[in-house]
């Protein structure tokens, strides 16, 4: 039987979360060979390869090299915007692929990898720094829902001009404007706009109803629009007298010529 | 483009707004798909709407990109190895 092995007891590590079987999501096809993965299983198992559980260290080494180290780059992004620092998202980084590697003949091949890789980070994270700072999380005010960069910056007449603004907004602008918001509205803005997960799979590596996703996710989107629009704002991309209504938005659509 | 273009244009466009962000991120359901796909087609100013909101999406892409430090993945690697052993 090739199906491989769910139920297994965690490895040395007490600190390792569940498997995260729940973290069993969309790709059900194999992206190369369009096959159902676990078919793709089964035919390399018919070919002579050993079953996760019964690789040798050096063949698991190779695989986790292969399959998870890849993913390197984008886990050091996503610890950035977790930690905020450099040196905490190395070690942040450096955890959880230890900890990946231990639990990873839990992983099922043909499920979602990468969300699998984020929720170990998630999880590390929380353990790492989370538990030390006993910070209460922080919230947005209430009239970011009213925000919007785009009746901010369109003029009558402007066409285009609010999309000329975003064109000239550095890297280090957006990354300092998202490093700004409180912690849970900026993981849902990275994971759905960076790394293009789905609101089911955000709530699965963030441990949140889907309805907190999607809420997250819209005010924080509202408040990193606040913080690019007053960096437009402080370089003179955008007017400075900008007329603002008394809920931030900009009454552009009352001045009729 | 007029000034009446710039904003809220009726309740058709109120409608393609509010799930405009749903839409975006893949997160409609189908059967909603066509009502928006087609008044995203006859709306410039709610299409000039989705364009802009897609355009932050990407430079939150393009500015989050950032590449883990050479030394990192060898450390990573070793550790494997001590792992492995152990």
């Amino acid at each position: 039987m090739a199906t491989p092995n769910r139920t297994i007891a965690a490895a040395d590590d007490r600190s390792i979360p569940p498997p995260s079987p729940m973290i069993e999501m969309s790709p059900v096809t194999d992206a190369t060979t369009g096959r159902p993965a676990d078919e793709e299983a089964a035919a390399t198992d018919e070919a002579g390869s050993p079953v996760r559980q019964e690789l040798t260290d050096a063949q698991r080494q190779a695989r986790f090299e292969a399959e998870v180290l890849p993913h390197l780059d984008r886990l050091y992004s996503a610890a950035l915007r977790y930690t905020r620092d450099p040196t905490d998202a190395e070690d942040l980084v450096q955890e959880s692929m230890t900890k990946a590697f231990r639990s990873f003949h839990q992983y099922r091949p043909g499920t979602n990898l990468k969300a699998w890789l984020y929720r170990i980070l998630h999880t590390t994270y929380i353990s790492m720094y989370r538990k030390a700072q006993r910070r209460p999380q922080e919230a947005l005010q209430d009239e970011i829902d009213d925000f919007s960069f785009y009746e901010e910056v369109a003029r009558p007449g402007t066409g285009s001009a609010e999309r000329a603004v975003l064109e000239q907004l550095t890297d280090d602008e957006v990354k300092q404007a998202l490093a700004e918001l409180p912690e849970s509205f900026r993981l849902a803005v990275y994971y759905a706009d960076v790394e293009g997960f789905a609101y089911k799979e955000i709530a699965e590596i963030m441990e949140t109803p889907v309805g907190t996703v999607m809420s997250r996710l819209h005010r924080g989107r509202k408040a990193l629009q606040k913080a690019l629009a007053e960096y437009a704002r402080s370089r003179g991309l955008v007017d400075a007298d900008t007329p603002e209504g008394p809920d931030g938005t900009t009454p552009t659509t009352e001045e009729q010529p | 483009m007029t000034d009446d273009q710039m904003g809220n244009c009726g309740s058709d466009c109120e409608d393609a707004l509010e799930r405009l962000e749903a839409f975006l991120d893949g997160e409609l359901p189908q059967d909603d798909l066509g009502d928006i796909e087609q008044h995203l087609a006859d709306c410039y100013p709610c299409t000039d709407r989705a364009s802009f909101e897609e355009q932050l999406r990407a430079i939150v892409r393009r500015g989050c990109t950032d590449q883990a430090p050479p030394a990192l993945l060898e450390r990573i690697r070793t550790h494997l190895g001590d792992a492995s052993v152990s």
